[in-house]
């Protein structure tokens, strides 16, 4: 879990006291399990990097905030969930988070269901499954596998941060791989 | 406080096919976003090991904090004394009235000041007004949008943006990650009308991407009847 033998919360706590070299050591241990978690809820490139660069500020800025009896991933990925809500909101603030299309996860879905001849495109490779296959999931379901995937979170974890039961949230991880399995087989 | 995840434990394989999927996406996030948290890190850090410059910067702050009052004061008042003339613009502001009553001889005292001159008669001050809004307050300078910006705009198909983002300089064949321009991302979505936007504005047709897909080829898989057009009337291949 560490690079040079230092815990993440550790790093933070050394850049909280102005060591830029810790924040760099974080940055680039975390950064690609952000912006795959960010990516592939949005379905959108230059959407995740906007939101990854935010949520990255927000760890600069709040880091001296950060309460070390919190995980450090679970606090980064809450910055993540919250900045990714956030911004779905703002960019369309007359319509709720479901009128959207959120749900059903509309770029991914769109671009790589069977109905449409993109897929032949876009599902050439296995990354291509693997993005076609998240992006029919509930949108409840893809988060709570990407928490769990990219978080490396707990389940306890992942109910915190989306707000959700326990229970509720062992039933989502348990559809989600339920149905990835299914789509993911052909590449086993 | 860190529980083992659920993931890490269950032996039905989906966990292993998920990383070795990914570790096939070439999706990557952008050099520059790198670039900027690191930098912006930096600088907070800098701030934070040196509080003697962060109290100074915090003196600058308290300084300045009166000139912003004053300029908004200012600016306000000046909005004050105008906003009349745009409500009322078939009668003259009462300002200008008193004004008038209050300028004793000028036809033959030579006007001094373009206020005087602004308050001549009331059709001239309604023609001055505007001018004065404009002195005062001059255009912004439209900063440049990103790539990225760019790209987004026509995946989304968000037309009035793209109009927008054309008219200042913008690298309109820019790609992402995975190679694909704003013109590839808008076929992909079946924005038609963005399409054609961007070949209007230069948007060259024949920049495939990282795998070597042109847009062409992409519209034909999708059977986007329209963008095939589109592109083939600017010579995509």
């Amino acid at each position: 879990m560490t690079d040079a033998g230092e815990s993440d919360e550790a790093l933070i706590g050394r850049y909280a006291r102005g060591d830029a070299a810790a924040f760099t050591l974080l940055y680039r241990r975390h950064e690609m399990r952000v912006w795959r978690y960010l990516e592939r809820n949005v379905g959108n490139h230059a959407t995740a990097d906007e939101l990854l660069q935010e949520v990255w500020f927000a760890v600069a800025r709040d880091a001296p905030r950060y309460q070390s009896s919190a995980r450090f991933g679970s606090w980064l990925f809450t910055i993540a969930h919250n900045r990714m809500i956030d911004s779905i909101r703002a960019s369309r603030p007359q319509t709720s988070l479901e009128s959207l299309g959120y749900e059903a996860a509309p770029v991914l879905a769109q671009l790589t269901s069977e109905a449409t001849p993109l897929a032949a495109v876009l599902t050439r490779d296995q990354a291509g499954a693997l993005k076609s296959a998240l992006g029919q999931l509930p949108r409840e379901q893809r988060e709570a596998f990407l928490l769990q995937a990219e978080g490396e979170l707990s389940v306890e974890e992942i109910s915190d941060i989306t707000r959700s039961s326990f229970e509720t949230t062992k039933s989502r991880l348990r559809y989600a791989r339920t149905k990835l399995r299914e789509l993911l087989s052909e590449y086993k | 406080m860190n529980q083992q995840p659920p993931g890490h434990d269950e032996s039905d394989g989906v966990g292993d096919l998920y990383r070795q999927a990914s570790a096939l996406d070439s999706s990557r996030p952008s050099e520059s976003v790198r670039k900027a948290v690191l930098a912006h890190a930096a600088r907070l850090a800098e701030e934070r090991a040196s509080p003697r410059a962060s109290r100074t910067g915090a003196r600058w702050r308290v300084l300045w904090r009166p000139a912003v009052f004053g300029t908004l004061a200012a600016a306000a008042l000046a909005g004050l004394m105008i906003a009349p003339r745009f409500l009322a613009p078939s009668a003259p502001a009462p300002t200008t009235v008193v004004a008038l009553k209050a300028v004793p001889g000028r036809a033959s005292a030579p006007a001094t000041t373009s206020a005087d001159a602004s308050v001549a008669t009331a059709e001239s001050a309604s023609v001055v007004a505007p001018t004065v809004t404009r002195a005062q307050a001059p255009p912004p300078i439209a900063p440049a949008p990103s790539p990225a910006e760019f790209r987004r705009a026509a995946e989304e198909g968000d037309l009035p943006a793209l109009q927008k983002l054309l008219k200042v300089p913008v690298d309109i064949d820019s790609r992402d990650t995975l190679g694909r321009t704003a013109l590839m991302l808008a076929t992909l979505r079946g924005h038609a009308e963005a399409v054609d936007i961007l070949l209007d504005g230069g948007a060259d047709p024949n920049v495939a991407d990282n795998r070597g897909t042109t847009p062409l080829q992409a519209a034909k898989a999708a059977n986007a009847v329209a963008i095939v057009a589109s592109l083939e009337r600017k010579g995509a291949k």
